[in-house]
């Protein structure tokens, strides 16, 4: 192996053009490759954090519809937020790929969805442990939400809000 | 297969190619230095970074940025130990490994011990006896007694003790009305409580020579203190202690007065006092945009290159444009470290979070402004660039708790 390596040495330092050997070409060249690299690099983290950013704008642009938190944060023992925006199609549970992600023990992984049908918004629940309840009636077939219905689900209760269809009602 | 799920490929492919090609010229370049031994360590730096990477995105939820780009750090500064001095270079990749192994210990001993808030003066305990330690059996090495050399591994404990600080100081404030009215003899010692500690930590770095670490822990409190001491004249009146503490300290030691001169004008000390700094302002000069190549420049007579002055040989022999490429990363890096902190709900974790970005970004604006001339010079690491073991784990330490903080989860 060490003969090898010497082999290596030996024939990475002859001079090909006068006093320039083969390493400090090789050396030469790769500097610029390293320079686009790590720019290549910093673009693509820039351009990445661009598209979080523009999801982040998509996903929380304030619609007129929303969920509001009822239950004081301080007594829940996980992370929520004071408003959920909604939008046509939303999942609710305790697994992270749902829209809104509730980590209660009493919420199922995949418990309840809400749906735009025709301008109303109609709440599933989607055969969980412990019930989704709509103004504390447990729902059993999917719901239409009314403006200041209270959505129950595990220990947190939130207000449904809809100012669009306010003066419908 | 989205944009993103390419893009987040394309960063892990392009920190391999960097890896590989690198590694590969800086083996060539010191050929016939190189043992079998080294080889296969370097060969293991590249897989293992590309599976941590890997690892990290699919394992961990949250941040996908803060790891990558710190691997990409840490690659840059690898290349240029090796290239300085390959045992060395050996040296730091088993840090770099044994940091990807305290990343994940942090993360998970932030995930999983319970009750971190209310362990104020544990932390504050541990720096104490870190400090004091050194100052007992430490050794002085380059002008500052911060080292302990254990069997053939030299440590530097002030670099565990500035995350400790940070975890002292969130959790003092999320547990401040609990000290507020503390009173000794009709004296409100609640005030001036953590002021005591932090200028305690403080007076003990002075002690041992370590302006570095006053730099860092004086911008960590400010920024902190800034952003949550509920006495606002509290800061007003830490401001002027540290202003007339610095000007004190200034004319009673005289290496604080040579790093003053020496940043005015070291031309006319040359030989003498402003070497380092000359010498770096040399190097990079030479640089200009592309660099001389690796191994092609001379920055083995800059002063401390592997470790204090790395970005100044960096810039000889990668170019001003790498030097910029590492700046704008710490910008990026520090950018999602707060980003991270603007999410924390809990008030211990913002704080932490807070902390940490502070930390990073105070040690390397220091470190940068000090070889570039723009600030006096004070000798630190830059986190994940420069050589150092202590200041590799203690950069991945920090990182690991940022990772945890950075997943949304239920809290323990």
């Amino acid at each position: 192996m060490t003969e090898i390596l010497n082999g290596l040495e030996r024939f990475f330092s002859t001079n090909i053009f006068g006093t320039l050997s083969l390493y400090d070409v090789i050396s030469t060249g790769l500097k610029y490759v390293f320079v686009f690299i790590i720019y290549y690099f910093i673009f693509h983290i820039i351009r990445l954090i661009y598209l979080d950013i523009r999801a982040i704008d998509r996903d929380e642009t304030p619609s007129e519809v929303y969920l509001r938190l009822i239950t004081r944060p301080e007594t829940l023992n996980f992370k929520v937020n004071e408003i959920y925006y909604l939008n046509p199609q939303n999942s609710i549970g305790r697994g992270d790929e749902n829209s809104i992600v509730l980590k209660d023990r009493f919420i199922s992984k995949l418990h309840a969805k809400i749906a735009e049908q025709r301008g109303a918004y109609v709440l599933e629940d989607l055969k969980s442990a412990n019930g989704t309840f709509v103004n504390d009636r447990r729902i059993l077939q999917p719901t239409r939400l009314n403006n200041r219905d209270v959505v129950r689900l595990g220990d947190v209760e939130l207000l449904f809000v809809n100012e669009v269809h306010d003066h419908d009602d | 297969m989205t944009t993103k799920q390419v893009t987040e490929r394309s960063l892990r492919r392009s920190v391999f190619l960097f890896q590989a090609l690198a590694l590969f010229l800086v083996i060539i370049y010191d050929a016939e230095r190189m043992t079998l031994n080294r080889l296969y360590f370097a060969l293991l730096l590249v897989g293992v970074t590309y599976i941590a990477n890997l690892l990290v995105r699919k394992l961990l939820k949250g941040e996908p940025y803060l790891f990558i780009i710190a691997t990409f750090l840490l690659s840059i500064g690898t290349i240029m130990i090796f290239r300085l001095d390959s045992t060395s270079g050996f040296k730091q990749i088993i840090w770099i490994l044994a940091g990807f192994v305290m990343y994940f210990l942090s993360y998970l001993a932030m995930r999983f011990i319970p009750k971190l808030d209310k362990l104020t003066f544990l932390y504050f305990g541990l720096a104490v006896l870190l400090f004091v330690a050194t100052l007992a059996v430490g050794r002085e090495i380059n002008g500052a007694r911060n080292w302990i050399i254990v069997g053939p591994i030299s440590i530097q404990p002030t670099e565990i003790s500035k995350i400790l600080l940070v975890l002292f100081i969130a959790s003092y404030y999320s547990r401040y009305h609990q000290f507020e009215d503390l009173r000794v003899k009709n004296f409100p010692a609640g005030n001036y409580l953590l002021l005591g500690c932090v200028y305690f930590l403080m007076g003990l770095a002075v002690l041992q020579k370590d302006l570095g670490t006053v730099l860092i822990f004086a911008a960590i409190f400010l920024a902190m203190q800034y952003i949550y001491e509920p006495k606002r004249k509290m800061i007003l009146f830490n401001f002027l202690l540290m202003a007339g503490g610095g000007t004190v300290a200034t004319l009673l030691f005289s290496h604080i007065r040579v790093r003053l001169s020496t940043w005015i004008n070291p031309w006319e000390y040359i030989d003498t006092i402003g070497y380092q700094i000359t010498q770096s302002l040399f190097a990079i000069a030479s640089g200009g945009f592309l660099g001389t190549g690796i191994g092609l420049g001379m920055p083995q007579t800059i002063p401390l290159a592997e470790s204090d002055f790395i970005f100044a040989a960096i810039c000889e022999e990668m170019g001003i444009l790498t030097g910029m490429g590492i700046i704008m990363l710490f910008l990026l890096l520090c950018y999602r470290s707060y980003k991270i902190a603007f999410r924390q709900t809990d008030f211990f974790s913002r704080a932490v979070a807070i902390g940490l970005a502070t930390m990073f970004a105070a040690q390397s604006m220091i470190i940068f402004g000090g070889v570039l001339k723009l600030i006096p010079l004070t000798g630190i690491t830059i986190p994940f660039v420069s050589y150092g073991g202590s200041s590799m784990l203690a950069s991945f330490i920090a990182l690991g708790i940022l990772q945890c903080l950075s997943e949304e989860r239920e809290r323990a």
